[in-house]
């Protein structure tokens, strides 16, 4: 099973370790961690071996949709799934981190192991390894190449 | 909905009180497995052993406070259930705990109240842990004390309407 460095953001280490237990239990992968407590310590430890993230909305210092934000700015990041582990609920949250934030999916706690699955599966092949959804300009060179192949 | 000035409000508008009452049942429902019911007899008169959580919903108008307050042995069950052990009361897991509980009631009832107008955001939650607590509201009203039961015991959860500064 392929090994995937997962970034969890999350101010309550109890929910760490829910994101952590709940992602053990679907083995989708081979998950090594990195934990931060805030966007800002998130930031400062995102490096580019992670390739997928559970961040929380509401936390101290730098907000999840302002980390999300900030990773989507580096550039070179639309591969890398951020999921949105959070308590709010209103349709006008969950559109702004998806639109405002560049989140890829959302889910609400508390979260079950299953409706985790449900969200996440998709971004992994059946070898436990990520399938990063390709960035416009990867897809359309991808696009080009399958042109001059043929 | 809410009257922008409170002076002369004497009681929280029962509609928020119903949607709040709603987000409780829901949130401790999908905490805990089981609803919890409201028990009508409110207030809560002896002194406490346990931990509050605190946390607003606000928005540039008004300020909803929610002061979750859980006895100790129902916070004992409730981690058992939620973490899948028991953490002792005295550990920073547990303040942890008693907050993110807060911080999920207060997104469900932010989301609800939105319902009816109130359209605004969770501050983040503190928690607070002691004995002998005796616990006030504001003397200035609106204010509600709304008291529930359940298999994993008895808590309470207080709020306070006040304007915005």
């Amino acid at each position: 099973m392929g090994k995937v460095k997962a970034l969890v953001v999350d101010d309550s280490k109890i929910m760490r370790s829910a994101v952590k237990r709940a992602l053990d239990q679907l083995m989708l992968a081979d998950f090594e961690y990195v934990e931060a407590m805030d966007g800002q310590d998130a930031l400062e430890k995102f490096n580019d071996e992670i390739e997928i993230m559970f961040v929380d909305w509401n936390m101290p210092n730098m907000t999840g949709v302002e980390f999300s934000r900030a990773i989507r700015d580096k550039g070179d990041t639309e591969h890398i799934p951020i999921i949105m582990v959070t308590a709010e609920k209103s349709m006008g949250k969950v559109d702004k981190a998806l639109n405002e934030g560049g989140a890829n999916e959302y889910i609400t706690k508390p979260f079950t192991a299953d409706n985790m699955h449900k969200t996440i599966s998709r971004y992994f092949d059946d070898d436990g390894n990520i399938i990063g959804e390709e960035s416009e300009e990867e897809e359309e060179k991808s696009f080009f190449s399958s042109i001059l192949k043929s | 909905m809410i009257p922008k000035s409170l002076q002369g409000v004497h009681e929280i508008p029962s509609e928020i009180t119903s949607l709040v009452k709603e987000s409780v049942i829901n949130t401790f429902a999908s905490i805990i497995g089981s609803e919890p019911s409201y028990v009508e007899q409110n207030g809560q008169s002896k002194s406490l052993n346990g931990v509050i959580g605190n946390i607003a919903v606000f928005n540039q108008q008004h300020t909803l406070s929610l002061m979750i307050v859980i006895p100790k042995e129902t916070a004992l069950k409730i981690s058992e259930i939620f973490i899948g052990m028991e953490i002792p009361f005295e550990s920073d897991d547990m303040g942890d705990l008693v907050g993110e509980i807060s911080n999920i009631l207060a997104g469900d009832v932010a989301a609800s109240i939105e319902t009816v107008g109130f359209r605004g955001q969770s501050s983040l939650p503190t928690a607070t842990r002691g004995s002998d607590l005796t616990l006030f509201l504001p003397n200035k009203p609106p204010t509600e004390k709304l008291k529930f039961t359940g298999p994993s015991g008895d808590f309470w959860v207080n709020m306070a309407l006040s304007e915005s500064r």
